[in-house]
């Protein structure tokens, strides 16, 4: 076992089948994998774990399991039979979901309505609503809806020590109480386990249409940019992608072909002397192209206006590794490196003390093998409140022990 | 019971906020005895009125060391009791850090003391085309501090979003007199969303003394419709329909035949007569709103909309949400006293709780009017009593407390906007279980672990609730002993 915990690994899987059924208990190098089939079990099998001071880490897709640091635990608790959507009263615009239903299986059954939770997370197929929901991931409809903290707007979760808990509600507008779904959200399993959701909805957009705009470096596009941003033209996405030698700015409009918004974006677009071309759907699959090459992803946030310059500087200053980025225009940057683990590694240390960017966070989301440097960089003050509530929620670190807070020896 | 503060402790507070700064003076305590809830009155032993984040902290932390409770304050228009004192406490008045520190407009940031007006962030910024999205009824008045302790949303929120959704970064003092900053002024800063758990707390989790917030681009076209129905449902059922329809119109309200009444006397919005007012709001691209609005209307009318009133121009949308707007004040004018409650339930149940709340009005034989934010069930009843009346208060508090039952039972909520403050605190437990609430007050210990950010709030107490269950009401032994009093 990976914890100092007495019990034998045989033991805890007995207990555990005791709790699951013997189908859905499973040892394999020596770490349990428990597949419950509801809260009830869940909250059964965390009580026991809590109890003999066993670690736990939730599954769901495994797509993002090594964010924010891989962890070895004694116990994983798969969702995988927690996978229904609830309900969907369509005429309230919500959604209850159980926390292992992949993102796709969620969308594909709102699209009934037409409607989908304004969301485009990574590996839909495999994505579970609770992983998303733990690695707080977002893509380029961001934009336009915001991230999941303006979508998400109730849980059902179990803490560490068996006790299930709900917060907020069914309903869009509620401030009763503390809104522990926010933060739930981005905590990586370290607080609780979520094992429902409920989600504000929207209605499918109708009249998309993709256009991208190529530039020799990122800056000649900035005052393009920033047009668009202060302008009246309903942008669904909007990204800057690096490819290979040049830049491409993709735009995604909405808006209904009566209103002419095209005619605008071009007439923008030639002011800065530059083209506008239509562009095929795949441009907006290019952060999941960049996460599924297998080399380091960090995420780095820049004020929405540093966006061009800041692509431009990583692809001149650090030439001594290979950079791909895909950035969304709210300042949220997707970066690719390809070295060797050293130069990676000191890459990355040199962005985190730039002089010149100092208000940058980065944040290393798979390190990639042999790179040594830590996921987050969170200032001491916050990281200690941060800490009192972790221990208020798990004070014996049982609960994905090494993502945020180091874990037990 | 008030509990005085030492000389030396009012001298030590003397020294961080200077003469000016600290009020003792029991006349002048007068004014912060209670918020918009006026039912509830308790004098603070102080007042202080910091100027900037360090003097908070050396307050904090003097509070921190002598264990005396404190409450932060905005302008005081809240509407459930959440800058009520407590026994004992200080009150920290945040109306002299009312600074505008930086607005940057390429980023849509803007950057305010606590102190600063609602309205007076998009005042700042309209000029340019800018404004600040969370527009609570009382957004001339409240502030962008007291935002953030309720969240506040407005009529707008269902396009736009609450408090939470545009405040990017706080600088907070923690109870122990500790600085964090929270969220930040770049997307997704790493760690936990503290910021999100922080706004909406009701000023139980520290106090932000400064704050990054989100402006957006005022939309090229606004356009409000106002359709007459003759029944609440056909409304509602329009409501439903835009909905469907795939579009998310900036608000849509519904005012009653009595609210709409007393608006008429009020402010004379020159409405409809009918028995239910339904007002929707769209805004964006002139030629995509034009497009939406045919549509809308193509909706009310064929849900028996004999009446529809375009207005476009500032002054006739002006004139259309006035009579909206001053529905809480107009009530005045129909009843000497009122209660206005926030209960929020699912869209869809809205005609059969209203028939359910009007059933328990008449068996009260009290009156209740209806204003709605429609769009996301926002309800909000106004209970009209008399005060003179022998025991028509209590029945009238008991009603509207009855009405948040209704909305739980629902699949709804206590509050959709307006906080649970003392007003509301003991309805918790009907809408949540003893070990969500335990949850909470997990958060609650981590931040504030002696418990004296705004304490005996938004939690039910035992002290106050009584180990108080619906249904059957028991009083708890203190209440009937008459040491403590419930309300």
């Amino acid at each position: 076992m990976a914890s100092s915990s007495t019990i034998s690994i045989h033991e805890v899987a007995d207990h555990l089948a005791g709790i699951v059924g013997l189908d859905h208990v499973r040892v394999e190098d020596n770490v349990v994998t428990v597949s419950p089939e509801d809260t009830q079990q869940i909250s059964a099998v965390l009580a026991f774990a809590g109890k003999n001071r066993l670690t736990i880490c939730p599954l769901g897709g495994s797509t993002k399991l090594h964010w924010g640091g891989r962890v070895v635990p004694d116990i994983y608790i798969s969702l995988a039979r927690l996978n229904r959507v609830v309900e969907h009263p369509w005429q309230d615009l919500t959604c209850t979901v159980q926390a292992g239903c992949t993102w796709s299986k969620l969308q594909q059954s709102l699209v009934a309505h037409g409607q989908f939770v304004a969301l485009d997370p990574l590996f839909q197929s495999r994505a579970t609503v609770g992983g998303i929901l733990s690695t707080n991931d977002s893509g380029v409809l961001r934009q336009r809806y915001g991230s999941l903290r303006d979508l998400v707007i109730g849980m059902t979760l179990v803490l560490p020590d068996g006790t299930i808990a709900r917060t907020g509600g069914k309903v869009v507008k509620n401030v009763a109480g503390y809104d522990l779904s926010k933060l739930l959200t981005g905590s990586l399993g370290t607080l609780a386990i979520i094992t429902e959701a409920n989600f504000r909805l929207h209605s499918l957009p109708r009249h998309e249409r993709s256009f991208t705009v190529l530039a020799q470096r990122a800056s000649p596009l900035e005052s393009l940019l920033a047009a668009i941003r202060a302008s009246h033209l309903l942008v669904q996405s909007l990204q800057l992608r690096s490819l290979g030698t040049q830049f491409s700015l993709d735009v995604k409009l909405n808006a209904h072909p009566e209103s002419h918004q095209e005619d605008l974006l071009m007439e923008m677009v030639q002011q800065d002397g530059l083209l506008l071309e239509d562009a095929p759907e795949e441009i907006w699959s290019a952060r999941e192209t960049l996460f599924s090459s297998g080399s380091t992803i960090l995420r780095i946030s820049t004020l929405p206006t540093q966006l061009c310059a800041y692509a431009d500087y990583l692809q001149t200053r650090h030439s001594e590794v290979e950079i791909t980025s895909v950035s969304q225009a709210i300042g949220l940057h997707s970066i690719a490196l390809r070295g060797s683990p050293e130069e990676i590694a000191s890459v990355i240390q040199k962005l985190r003390a730039d002089v010149e960017y100092p208000a940058v966070t980065v944040a290393v989301l798979n390190p990639g093998s042999g790179v040594d440097v830590p996921a987050f960089h969170i200032s001491p003050a916050t990281l200690s409140l941060m800490k009192a509530v972790k221990d208020q929620f798990d004070p014996d670190n049982i609960l994905s022990p090494g993502k945020y807070f180091a874990g037990k020896q | 019971m008030q509990q005085s503060l030492t000389p030396a402790i009012l001298s030590e507070l003397r020294r961080i906020v200077g003469e000016r700064g600290l009020i003792t003076a029991p006349n002048q305590l007068q004014t912060y005895e209670c918020d918009g809830l006026t039912a509830f009155r308790i004098p603070p032993s102080a007042v202080l009125l910091p100027e900037t984040t360090e003097q908070v902290q050396s307050i904090l932390r003097l509070c921190h060391r002598e264990r005396i409770p404190f409450v932060a304050r905005g302008a005081g228009t809240g509407l459930s009791g959440g800058a009520l004192p407590a026994e004992g406490s200080v009150v920290i008045a945040l109306s002299r850090m009312n600074r505008i520190l930086n607005i940057d407009l390429p980023n849509q940031q803007v950057t305010v003391q606590p102190g600063v007006i609602n309205a007076n962030v998009t005042a700042a910024v309209a000029p340019q085309g800018y404004f600040y999205a969370p527009d609570p009824s009382s957004q001339t008045v409240c502030s962008i501090g007291g935002n953030i302790a309720e969240n506040a949303g407005g009529a707008h929120c269902l396009k736009y979003g609450f408090t939470v959704t545009h405040v990017l970064e706080m600088t907070v003092v923690l109870p122990n007199g500790d600085i964090v900053i929270l969220g930040g002024k770049t997307p997704d800063t790493s760690g936990y969303d503290l910021a999100g758990v922080f706004i909406g707390s009701e000023g139980t989790l520290g106090v932000a003394t400064e704050m990054t917030l989100r402006i957006m681009r005022r939309p090229e076209t606004i356009q409000v419709i106002l359709a007459a129905f003759d029944a609440i449902s056909s409304a509602a059922q329009s409501v439903s329909d835009v909905i469907a329809s795939g579009q998310l119109p900036a608000a849509m309200e519904i005012m009653d035949r009595l609210s709409i009444e007393a608006a008429e006397i009020s402010v004379h919005p020159s409405y409809p007569v009918c028995e239910a007012l339904l007002l929707i709001e769209l805004d964006g691209p002139e030629a995509e709103v034009n497009l939406q609005m045919a549509s809308v209307i193509e909706i009310c009318k064929r849900n028996g909309a004999w009446e529809t009133r375009l207005a476009i121009d500032e002054s006739a949308r002006f004139l259309v949400w006035k009579g909206r707007k001053a529905a809480f004040a107009a009530a005045g004018r129909l009843s000497p006293n009122y209660i206005v409650q926030d209960g929020v339930i699912p869209r869809t149940s809205l005609p059969m709780v209203l028939e359910k709340l009007n059933a328990m009005a008449a068996e009260e034989r009290l009156r209740v009017t209806n204003v709605f934010h429609a769009g996301d069930g926002n309800l909000h009843p106004i209970i009209l009593y008399n005060r003179e009346n022998p025991g028509e208060e209590e029945r009238a508090i008991d009603l509207s407390l009855r009405i948040l039952d209704v909305c739980v039972e629902a699949g709804g909520s206590i509050t959709g906007e307006h906080g649970v403050g003392r007003e509301k605190q003991c309805s918790m437990s009907y809408m949540f279980s003893d070990p969500d609430l335990e949850t909470m007050q997990r958060v609650r210990r981590a931040f504030d672990t002696l418990n004296l950010a705004n304490p005996d709030k938004l939690f039910p107490t035992p002290r106050l609730c009584g180990e108080r269950t619906r249904g059957a009401y028991a009083p708890h032994p203190l209440e009937s002993s008459g040491i403590a009093e419930i309300f």
